[in-house]
């Protein structure tokens, strides 16, 4: 039986759907059978960040309303094994859709797949109630301001209140800012919402990049956001969480040969 | 060049440190579920019940929301009582 982890936020634009995409991408790289589900009914959006909007046929609602089969609404990246998107509708409204269905659909996919994650609508009216019904733990993505955290707080209350735990991605930090006091760093943040934190991904011009050619930086870049997202995903795994940058190159062909412990 | 001298020499409370003493108080209002008006209305029947028992000017009581710790925020009320 798989997890399913809802990506949420309250505040919208903080980086719900890139982290979506990247771990999604990066756990099945870890060789895990994911599935990425849009739930922003109606302003479907991970399709295009993961490039994956010319191979759309069917979506969420045909599926809940019964229009098709679960199998055949998912879109299989074919640039990875084990990675599958099942796309938003853009014409419905959040109403289209109950927590029942949501609950029940994700249900099946856990059957199938290692992961299921789920990308959260911003706000935390009905396609929020949608998004978190099937979930079993949280993401929450907080950028370091203070709208993004006072909102972050909100959905944490919510989710708790529902029985579903959070873990804190903190998104685009800036260190030279945080350094000169211009900026809240991971460890405010983590103060501020005594939450457990799963990563901290820095500001990176290259998810503009990748976000741009509708290719997940976790795919193919080694640039700062996409090594934060990787470390993410072997930390939810349960793998190390250490960090490979940390090993240094000597560490490196000592473990290649056998000399250190991996 | 000045900037980084006069860094050196003046503590200045950065916006860092702004936003997070903001934020404190922000989540700790937003967690009791107090909005302004039902803040109001506790002000109001607090001084009421009060004033059955002890003699205080209405208008001084004063109602903050505090963060305690990581977890806990609290509810202080303070009521100067009248001079007699």
């Amino acid at each position: 039986m798989g997890r399913a982890i809802v990506i949420t936020s309250g505040k919208g634009g903080v980086g719900k759907t890139t982290t979506t995409a990247n771990l999604g991408t990066s756990l099945a790289r870890l060789g895990k059978n994911v599935v990425v589900i849009d739930a922003d009914i109606g302003l479907r959006n991970l399709d295009v960040v993961m490039g994956l909007e010319n191979r759309i046929v069917y979506h969420v609602v045909d599926v809940l309303q019964g229009k098709c089969t679960p199998q055949k609404a998912l879109i299989k990246d074919r640039r990875i094994d084990n990675l599958f998107l099942l796309a938003a509708s853009q014409t419905d409204d959040k109403e289209a859709v109950t927590p029942e269905q949501m609950r029940d659909l994700i249900e099946q996919l856990k059957a199938a797949f290692d992961y299921v994650v789920i990308d959260c609508p911003a706000g935390i009216e009905q396609g929020f109630r949608n998004a978190i019904a099937g979930a079993d733990e949280a993401i929450v993505v907080a950028t370091p301001e203070v709208a993004s955290i006072r909102d972050a707080d909100r959905v944490v209350g919510l989710l708790s209140a529902k029985g579903i735990s959070a873990r804190l991605i903190v998104n685009r930090v800036a260190p030279e800012m945080v350094r000169r006091g211009d900026m809240l760093s991971q460890d405010d943040v983590i103060e501020i919402l005594s939450l457990e934190l799963l990563g901290a991904v820095p500001l990176d011009g290259d998810i503009v990049v990748s976000t741009n050619k509708g290719s997940p930086a976790t795919l193919d870049s080694r640039s700062p956001a996409a090594k934060a997202f990787d470390k993410i995903a072997r930390r939810i795994d349960g793998g190390t969480a250490e960090d490979d940058e940390r090993i240094g190159f000597f560490a490196r062909i000592g473990r290649a040969l056998g000399l250190s412990p991996a | 060049m000045w900037n980084e001298i006069k860094r050196l020499f003046v503590r200045r409370i950065t916006s860092r440190e702004e936003a997070k003493g903001r934020l404190h108080l922000v989540l700790a209002h937003d967690r009791s579920g107090l909005d302004g008006g039902k803040l109001q209305d506790l002000r109001t029947e607090i001084a009421q019940v009060l004033a059955k028992y002890v003699e205080i000017d209405v208008n001084s009581i004063e109602i903050e929301i505090e963060r305690l710790n990581r977890t806990q925020t609290q509810l202080v009320v303070s009521s100067p009582l009248r001079a007699r």
